[in-house]
């Protein structure tokens, strides 16, 4: 009996083998990158929270430079993966002067998941120098302070799986949220563009 | 397994795992097309690739269980083939699922079936 019904689970895998066959594929639609750039003035309160290589950071330390901050988590299927490409791209072009004053962050949205050696990994992959730039993690109470600072929501779907909002944002050397970049590719050209004018402005 | 797929890789590698999902684009370096790749890939190979990741494709082992990985590697083995895509298992899914309510037994008669008949 086993064998005769397995038989029909055969046939009809078969069949629908066959059928795959002629189905069209469905064609992807047109990439968009509808990131928004919104500018603000926003104070951001001192945080510590844990690097990637397990030590403390302080946000304080930073006070004089400028500040890249983008949210992301490491398993991301969605738009993270874009806008840590992004960073790296920024990073890359920085010159070694301004390299001095700006300092780049990646804040993860999924604590659970992203402890210290897996953004370690994450830095790795991604090419990053982490003479400028950190990636951060701490207990979901510290990070929600500072996620609700930057007017991030976060949203956990599943273990991996989180929804929250696709912000790249600069702080200026006093501390303020400056320009916001919501969506999933802020343009490279652009964040550079406002880096430069926040490191004019001493 | 289809839903597995749809949720981690969908975006980057596309329904038919041909590297043109809707996050291609806009990625710094375009997704392997799997008739490519994957084909001349052992199990292992591809299991580290999905548990450790690559460039901007996460590490997806702190997330996955290694059935979830499994199940992964499963899905990317079958894209892999020419003409397949992920509604296949959509299709698939909804017509097992109808044959397997199906009272056989009944149907076909093997209610005594001639082994069990055997002293």
């Amino acid at each position: 009996m086993r064998v005769r019904r397995g038989w029909h689970v055969c046939a009809v895998a078969l069949l629908v083998n066959s059928l795959s066959f002629a189905l069209a594929a469905t064609p992807a639609p047109a990439p968009q990158s509808f990131t928004q750039r919104r500018e603000v003035k926003l104070a951001i309160d001192d945080f510590i929270l844990t690097d990637q290589s397990g030590k403390a950071f302080r946000f304080n330390q930073l006070s004089g430079k400028v500040v890249l901050v983008g949210f992301a988590y490491t398993t991301c299927p969605d738009v993270c993966p874009l806008l840590t490409a992004a960073i790296r791209q920024v990073q890359s072009r920085l010159t070694g002067t301004e390299r001095k004053d700006v300092q780049l962050l990646t804040i993860t949205t999924d604590p659970e998941i992203d402890v210290p050696k897996v953004l370690a990994g994450y830095a790795k992959r991604y090419g990053a120098d982490l003479d400028n730039w950190a990636f951060l993690t701490g207990e979901e109470k510290k990070l929600r302070a500072v996620w609700k600072n930057f007017g991030v929501g976060v949203k956990r779907k599943g273990r991996g799986l989180i929804d929250h909002t696709p912000l790249t944002a600069i702080v200026d050397r006093r501390g303020f949220l400056r320009v916001a970049y919501v969506g999933p590719s802020p343009e490279v050209r652009l964040v550079l563009g406002d880096l430069r004018s926040f490191l004019a402005d001493r | 397994m289809d839903t597995l797929y749809a949720q981690r890789c969908f975006n980057c590698h596309g329904a038919n795992g041909r590297g043109d999902g809707p996050m291609a684009a806009l990625l710094p370096v375009l997704p392997p097309d799997f008739r490519d790749t994957v084909q001349r890939k052992s199990n292992p190979q591809i299991k580290r690739l999905i548990t450790d990741g690559k460039g901007v494709m996460p590490a997806f082992e702190p997330a996955l269980s290694q059935s979830e990985i499994n199940d992964m590697l499963q899905m990317v083995r079958f894209l892999s083939r020419e003409g397949r895509d992920i509604s296949w298992w959509e299709n698939f899914d909804a017509l097992v699922a109808a044959h397997c309510s199906i009272p056989w037994e009944a149907v076909l008669g093997y209610d005594d079936p001639p082994e069990e008949k055997k002293p």
